[in-house]
């Protein structure tokens, strides 16, 4: 807990650094304005840095900065004219549409599939869920959407080309147009837990205590269940977690942008093509949230599922 | 059951083979050996001989496939070769229990050891959780778990490996088994825990009055242990008998040269030259015969020889005491000639 503190606070202190060093685009336009006004461009730009607290020092701007990422007052975004908070939230609307069922399959069906082709090792079936796992793996997530998009959108027109952002969660449409994200989005992800589920409870279904567990009489579903998934989950968390926030913080991105969804990744990319710094530095520190969360998340089910593993005595 | 005239377990002609890239690789190749009720039978052998194949065939406990197993398993009049999975699965851990040679893998590591004792009772029987609980607490005290009750909850890692074999033996006789099998249980245990786990086993088989069939390659063990020993070599047997004479009166030359690797036994520290003959590709006669110094052309020969009773309980798969041999040659063999072998045949 103390960790995952200490990680977001240097993360925000290594952001305001950065933005510090910085040149502010507002400064510059006030600049830009004065001189195109006949104005003194100096001294606009200096009135503009009063007003907006950049002359005082550093220490008090940072205590400032601080403050106001902790009690969520984030800034106005310009270019969307609404506060960061309520702009990150509106995008946050979209994204979890496609992410929460997609974060969802990823988990039933990544170590499912590795099960799977574990306890059919090196039979047509496992070469065949490890062929899959390691197409959805390899093919860029953009690229893959494009094709399904031409596929399905505009050649068989199964699926609407252009996202309705005003359908109803629930409802068909909705479930319709986010079908291909999601599965985007889940082929990209299921590979690589897929593969450590593979080879963990291919490690396991041959260990000794499983041996053992067979010697009690344990029936076969039940020694999967509990002596090979158990053990397994172990390492397969850290990829879990690793290739989740991967593909949240960078393909998600690319997908949203393809399939023209609202969500967070694309306001990042459009608030950065703007230059809306106070937008960038928000999704920026929402994802960083998200990152630091998950990680703890993973600390934590590690101590749950392997009790060997313990942070009492740090 | 009538334990009096039927042995609790009667395995004959047991045979189980691996299908390998290399061909058919016969593992275990007919062997039979019997345990009443209450006996402890040493299965004796060196590392490789097929001794742990023969036990895990038992309850088909080897994988199959590749494995194949064939022959007879009787166990309280009941076929177990015959017998269906499930059946199978109703007799693990409940009827027959087992105990593994390495205590520190046998266990999972994400489960308390509480948990995996009492697994087996929640299969087998409808016994609650506070029953099982009570049970298991109970033999953990039984088998010299200090704190029995606190310890329920933790987990293997927290335990020594000493321990840990104890808790595989609790966790082994929940179910009240009427064989256990262990399979080489104190070979990765240190001298003085291997004493203390002999003696635990020894205890409770009086206490359950179940049988053991036990496997090691530990000569020393089994003068502890055992009541009858049977010796393994190559997937056959050797030799058979109570434990008495084949200590005092080893009738094959395998057996002979097994007892000269006792320290303190003879003079010189040598070990039977040669190793175990290709399992894929077994020569004719008798398996030991390209490592025996008494061997004839007839040894090589057919297959292994028939088993010949030299007194009653013990008998040998060995030419020399077929009709027409003169035993004396291998019998006498005790002797002086036999302390210079292991440097000499080098």
């Amino acid at each position: 807990m103390l960790w995952a503190a200490l990680v977001s606070f240097i993360i925000v202190t290594v952001t305001f650094v950065l933005l510090s060093f910085a040149p502010n685009p507002s400064i510059q336009e006030a600049a830009t304005q004065a001189a195109l006004q006949g104005g003194d461009p100096a001294a606009a730009a200096e009135r503009e840095r009063e007003l907006r607290g950049l002359n005082e020092p550093l220490h008090i701007r940072y205590m400032d900065f601080l403050q106001s990422v902790y009690t969520l007052d984030w800034g106005w975004s310009q270019y969307r004219s609404q506060p960061v908070t309520e702009a990150v939230y509106e995008g946050l609307y979209y994204t979890a549409q496609y992410s929460v069922p997609w974060t969802i399959l990823t988990l039933v069906l990544g170590p499912l599939v590795g099960l799977y082709s574990a306890a059919n090792m090196y039979s047509w079936k496992d070469h065949a869920a490890t062929g899959f796992a390691f197409f959805g793996y390899a093919i860029p997530n953009f690229f893959f959407a494009i094709i399904l998009l031409l596929v399905f959108a505009v050649w068989l027109e199964w699926i609407p080309v252009v996202y309705n952002a005003n359908a109803a969660v629930f409802s068909l449409e909705n479930v319709r147009q986010l079908i291909l994200p999601v599965f985007v989005l889940v082929t990209g992800s299921i590979g690589g837990i897929m593969r450590v589920s593979r080879n963990e409870s291919a490690e396991f279904q041959n260990s000794e205590f499983m041996k053992t567990a067979r010697a009690k009489g344990v029936s076969p579903i039940r020694a999967y269940l509990y002596h090979v998934l158990r053990p397994t989950m172990v390492p397969l968390s850290t990829t879990i977690v690793g290739q989740l926030l991967a593909l949240f913080l960078g393909s998600s991105l690319l997908v949203e942008i393809v399939f023209g969804i609202p969500g967070l990744g694309r306001i990042t990319y459009e608030a950065l093509v703007a230059q809306d710094t106070n937008l960038v530095l928000g999704t920026t520190l929402f994802f960083t949230f998200i990152a630091v969360v998950g990680n703890l998340l993973e600390d934590i089910v590690f101590t749950v599922l392997d009790p060997r593993i313990s942070y009492d005595d740090r | 059951m009538t334990p009096d005239t039927d042995p609790l377990l009667e395995v004959a002609n047991l045979r189980t083979t691996f299908d390998t890239d290399g061909g058919e690789l016969v593992a275990v190749d007919g062997i039979d050996f019997s345990i009443d009720a209450g006996e402890t039978v040493c299965i004796v052998g060196e590392s490789g001989s097929g001794k742990t194949v023969a036990t895990e065939s038992i309850t088909r406990l080897v994988k199959s496939p590749p494995a194949t197993v064939t022959g007879s398993v009787r166990f309280d009049g009941e076929d177990l070769l015959e017998a269906s999975e499930e059946r199978l699965r109703e007799i693990r851990g409940y009827n027959i229990a087992h105990i593994f040679q390495n205590p520190q893998e046998a266990m999972n590591h994400c489960y308390s050891v509480g948990w995996q004792i009492t697994e087996a009772l929640t299969i087998h029987t409808d016994a609650s959780q506070e029953e099982a609980r009570a049970k298991a607490i109970d033999l953990l005290d039984r088998v010299g778990i200090a704190n029995a009750s606190s310890r329920f909850d933790d987990y293997p890692h927290e335990f020594s490996g000493g321990q840990k074999q104890r808790v595989m033996i609790a966790m082994a006789l929940v179910g009240d088994p009427d064989l256990l099998i262990a399979d080489e249980p104190t070979t990765a245990l240190d001298v003085t825990v291997q004493g203390q786990i002999l003696k635990l086993l020894d205890d409770l088989q009086e206490e359950f009055d179940m049988g053991i069939l036990f496997v090691t390659h530990d000569l020393g063990v089994v003068a502890q242990i055992a009541d009858r020993i049977v010796v393994m070599y190559a997937g056959k047997v050797m030799e058979r008998g109570d434990v008495y004479d084949v200590f005092d009166r080893p009738a094959h030359p395998y057996t002979q040269q097994l007892l000269e690797c006792l320290p303190g036994t003879s003079d010189s520290i040598g070990g039977i030259p040669g190793s175990l003959p290709s399992p894929t590709d077994p020569p004719d006669g008798c398996r030991f015969a390209p490592r025996c110094e008494h061997a004839v052309a007839d040894c090589e020969a057919g297959g292994q020889p028939r088993e010949v009773e030299v007194r009653p309980g013990q008998a040998v798969s060995c030419v020399y005491y077929q009709s027409g041999y003169d035993a004396s040659v291998v019998e006498a063999d005790t002797g002086d000639a036999e302390t210079s072998r292991g440097v000499g045949d080098d």
